[in-house]
């Protein structure tokens, strides 16, 4: 197992009081695989991914544990953490213009990920960022080493950053949206050469998207996250094939897909709850189509459907029955006090 | 090539700059009621001695003969003679700049070196107690005025416990150094007068932090404020991402990129530290080109203060050329242009 | 029938360098001819940079174009003055990618809807107010929604209102300018669906702009594919989706993630990055990516012509 994540609970200070952004992540990556983790705008998936890194912003609470190989490194030291930041777990992001630092050349800043965790010397240094310019397919990688960010084009600059990440030969990757600045064309360049990399280096990546295409592309397994939860996940062409979750189920259906025509697009009524507004049962109940009243009155445990599928949702509970008693009694009961 | 070329077309751009601050100071002072003519000769002087006078000063001549005169002058390099001292223009401000320059620069040393980092630290701490204390600092530097603030730090310095010099520019006991620069602190250590230096550094203390106490104040904000900006950016959150420390991104990526405005502020700072020293050499003694200006507009010294003001223009241009210059070192997207 | 007719439309902007240097040109749209029908969506759809914006913009006069011809109804608007274009713009509206920044923050939703309406002066205030609330309804927005601040709603809502605004006036064609590359796929969808139903109502015509391919596939009649200010095909949407010509659309179409892990494609993965505009490849402008390129390609320039029926393509050798 190369990445563990167990229980993972964030919040942030917005506006003075502490809102929940993530609640009880957990999911695993081993070597050599791909996990994508899906979801739209503020559902806690570049979160997930921040909390791994500690690269959270001040005044984060973050709880739960996270493990790289057999170390523990969410209770790690700030400067202990650094050692284990772009090198053995890296990040890259979605916006290469504005992730790379705009008045260092394109080598100073490979170079620094060596400075920081090898011993290499100045010279070895040197060939080693023509190399994996080389690695990351630059052309001209020898005179592109004293080029700045903004003389480079957008595909470019995202081989700069992957460049970066990959100096110290993670056993990680961590892409945040990695593609979803570029056209098509580049995009497709991208993703040919991260699934390159990932075979010749046997590591593992975490794909971080709302592209469902680039997901199908990419990924080994898939989790998708609604509302800073863990929704549902399971291997790939299993998701796509059988999905459970009805939110997931409604996200296959509304996107437009290239090959098949149909005049109306499924959709998903109503949005996403606010943070700092979250229902106290199933989070997607108000917009889901099966919910049930139990869904409102109390949250989904986690069931493991098969091996390789997990969903969070009532409708595969078979204690919803039973509980749906005990809830009513519970609420009678609270009545009853009350009056 | 491109930054030679871009120097050399700043330097020519200076030249009508020049010539429209001479215009305006020249023809502005004319209009200044008085006469310098009686001014210099007294109130016992007789109006034949005083016309006398203004010929000899050319003083009758329309004031554009007059202005074509000294513009004559001054392409030579003549500044023409102070009507007060008695000297040349020239050889005042020799003696006078070299103090003030000496000020301004130590001045501009504290702000860079106290601001800052405290501007850095400020912003990295946001909202917390160093930030909390680093801002009331700053608001209390800029807020505080300059010739209040010298007589406090004299009247405790150099009164109460006496550690510290009273005004002047080096002890009377001390022979000063060897003119070079004419700055003390430098003629001192080109020398190697180690007395004199000591000297001469000491007396820079108080006025030095009094001068510089408002530009602390504004440079510590503006280095919050910009480095608050950039630390949001991206390309921090991706030096963290390596595996850099905290200093490392904050010296080796933030600064760098924050340097910018903060730069700006320094070359208004500089010009405002020149022009407005006349308060802090007053205060503290100090024989500069500000009580020199004060003097000269008294006595409605019109070379010397053309001659002030020309100086001062110059030195303002070019610390400013000086700045456009360092954004581009610093900045590579800029194109000398 | 033909509602607007584009005959060889060119918008280029001057970049200055200095006053002394050569005056050099970006050229956004060079040469773009297209018909739009009524009631017919035309996807028009490139990578960023192609001037698929651009092209919406200057058929709006919002950017008053270099040359060319826009027949609206007809009429060549570019020889329009202010007044007979102020008229003729209550029939022709825009949507912006952006809602939020496309809506004034401090204007109620009644007033921004009311405003277009004001300014053409239509109706007396109860008329207006009348038209607004039956106008958001058909949008899904409430009724008791309407005095609430553009920042109260969702990005989804807010596109709703955009298009709310569109529609105020009563148009015939609307110029949607990738209006839900900002959304989430939930949203995105819903607000497609709105877009679909309008056209249905109020008999509309859109010229949809768009990088995504599956959306412009879902939305359009038919689709043109710009490459650097130019069109390089234009089709019925099955036909150039099902049977893609021109290799740039063909390579568009394979670079694209398909949803489906199911389905495993020969790509065909270009090489390099789009050419700037400012210096475009001599030639065929698509000549330096393109796999099937001979040395006819730089020199050649190709026409867009009718390759089969209603099917248009600009290669030499398509």
């Amino acid at each position: 197992m190369l990445l563990q994540v167990q229980n993972l609970q964030l919040s942030l200070k917005r506006a003075g009081k502490f809102i929940s952004i993530l609640d009880d992540v957990s999911f695993q990556v081993q070597k050599g695989e791909t996990l994508g983790i899906v979801g739209e705008s503020g559902c806690g998936k570049s979160m997930t991914a921040l909390s791994i890194m500690r690269l959270l912003p001040d005044k984060a609470k973050l709880a739960g544990e996270v493990k790289v190989g057999s170390e523990v490194i969410s209770k790690l030291s700030k400067k202990k953490l650094e050692k284990i930041r772009g090198n053995q777990i890296s990040m890259i992001f979605q916006d290469p213009l504005t992730s790379l630092n705009p008045l260092h050349t394109v080598g100073k800043q490979i170079e620094e990920a060596l400075i920081l965790h090898t011993n290499l010397t100045k010279k070895e240094r040197k060939d080693r960022v023509v190399e994996l310019l080389k690695e990351v397919g630059l052309p001209r990688a020898e005179e592109m080493v004293k080029e700045y960010p903004h003389q480079l084009s957008g595909g470019m600059r995202q081989r700069i950053m992957i460049a970066i990440a990959m100096a110290c030969r993670p056993q990680l990757l961590i892409c945040d949206e990695p593609t979803t600045a570029l056209d098509v064309t580049v995009q497709a360049q991208i993703l040919e050469l991260m699934n390159k990399l990932k075979q010749e280096n046997d590591m593992g990546i975490i794909m971080i998207t709302h592209d469902l295409g680039v997901v199908a592309e990419v990924c080994n397994r898939v989790m998708v996250m609604y509302a800073g939860k863990v929704v549902e996940e399971a291997e790939v062409n299993e998701l796509f094939q059988r999905p459970r979750h009805p939110y997931t189920i409604g996200l296959l259906e509304a996107i437009p897909r290239v090959g098949e025509r149909k005049r109306t697009l499924g959709s998903i009524p109503g949005t996403v709850p606010s943070p700092q507004n979250l229902p106290i049962g199933c989070r997607f109940a108000d917009r889901c189509k099966d919910a049930m009243e139990i869904c409102r009155q109390a949250q989904p445990k986690t069931l493991q459907l098969t091996d390789d599928h997990r969903v969070a949702c009532w409708l595969y509970d078979e204690r919803r029955e039973d509980l749906k008693d005990d809830i009513t009694r519970n609420q009678e009961s609270k009545t009853t006090l009350s009056h | 090539m491109g930054a030679i070329r871009f120097i050399v077309k700043r330097l020519i751009l200076m030249l009508p700059i020049l010539l429209g601050i001479t215009i305006l100071t020249f023809f502005i002072s004319n209009t200044i009621p008085g006469d310098p003519a009686r001014l210099i000769l007294g109130p016992k002087a007789t109006p034949e001695g005083i016309e006398r006078l203004r010929e000899e000063m050319g003083l009758n001549d329309p004031i554009y003969v007059q202005y074509g005169k000294y513009m004559y002058g001054l392409v030579q390099g003549d500044f023409g003679k102070s009507t007060y001292s008695q000297q040349a223009v020239s050889e005042d401000l020799k003696r006078y700049f070299p103090a003030t320059f000496e000020l301004t620069l130590f001045s501009m040393f504290l702000t860079v070196l106290i601001g800052i980092p405290f501007g850095i630290i400020s912003a990295n701490k946001k909202d917390k107690i160093p930030d909390q204390i680093t801002r009331f600092m700053a608001l209390t530097g800029v807020a505080m005025p300059a010739f209040w603030l010298g007589i406090i730090l004299l009247l405790f310095f150099y009164l109460k416990i006496g550690i510290l010099p009273g005004g002047g520019r080096i002890d009377s006991w001390v022979s000063p150094p060897e003119a070079i620069t004419g700055m003390y602190t430098i003629d001192s250590l080109l020398t190697g007068n180690w007395e004199a230096l000591k000297s001469s550094l000491i007396h820079l203390i108080l006025p030095g932090f009094t001068q510089a106490a408002v530009t602390i104040g504004m440079i510590t904000r503006m280095t919050r404020s910009s480095m608050l900006e950039v630390l949001r950016s991206d390309y921090i959150r991706t030096a963290y991402a390596k595996g850099g420390s905290e200093n490392r991104v904050l010296y080796g990526h933030a600064l760098q990129n924050g340097m910018m405005p903060i730069l700006t502020l320094m070359g208004m700072t500089f010009g405002h530290a020149l022009g407005g020293s006349v308060l802090v050499e007053s205060v503290f003694s100090w024989p500069g080109l500000g009580r020199y200006a004060v003097n000269a507009i008294n006595y409605l010294d019109f070379p010397a203060v053309m001659g002030v003001t020309i100086l001062i223009a110059v030195l303002f241009i070019t610390v400013n050329l000086i700045i456009d210059i360092l954004y581009h070192v610093i900045d590579p997207r800029l194109k000398y242009e | 029938m033909t509602l607007l007719e584009i005959k060889n439309l060119k918008q280029h902007f001057p970049i200055s360098k200095g006053f002394l240097s050569e005056k050099k040109y970006v050229k956004a749209v060079d040469g773009v001819s297209f018909t739009l029908n009524k009631g017919e969506t035309l996807g028009i759809v490139g990578e960023s940079g192609c001037g698929k914006s651009s092209l919406g913009r200057s058929i709006l006069r919002l950017a008053e174009p270099t040359s060319g011809e826009i027949k609206f109804k007809g009429q060549d608007i570019l020889k329009f003055n202010r007044k007979q274009m102020k008229n003729i713009r209550k029939d022709m509206q825009i949507v912006f990618q952006d809602p939020y920044a496309s809506l004034n923050p401090r204007s109620t939703i009644r007033s921004i809807l009311e405003a277009p309406l004001k300014i053409h002066g239509i109706g007396n205030r109860e008329e207006r107010m009348k038209l607004i609330e039956s106008l958001v309804e058909k949008i899904g927005i409430r009724k008791d929604q309407l005095d609430n601040y553009p920042h109260e709603f969702s990005g989804g809502q807010r596109q709703r209102i955009g298009i709310a605004r569109a529609l105020t006036l009563n148009p015939d064609l609307i110029i949607a300018d990738e209006p839900v590359s900002a959304l989430d796929v939930s949203v995105q969808s819903q607000v497609l669906n709105l877009f679909v139903e309008l056209q249905k109502e109020f008999n509309l015509s859109y010229i949809f702009i768009s990088h995504d391919l599956s959306v412009v596939q879902h939305i359009s009649d038919r689709v043109a594919v710009m490459y650097l200010g130019k069109i390089v095909e234009l089709a019925h949407v099955d036909q150039l989706y099902q049977n893609p010509l021109h290799p740039y659309t063909k390579s568009l179409l394979s670079a694209l993630p398909i949803p489906d892990p199911s389905q495993k494609r020969e790509r065909i993965i270009l090489e390099g990055d789009l050419p700037s505009p400012i210096n475009p490849p001599t030639g065929c402008a698509f000549h330096t990516r393109c796999p099937v390129a001979t040395s006819d390609c730089r020199t050649e320039t190709p026409a867009l012509r009718e390759k089969q029926f209603g099917h248009w393509a600009a290669c030499i050798y398509v």
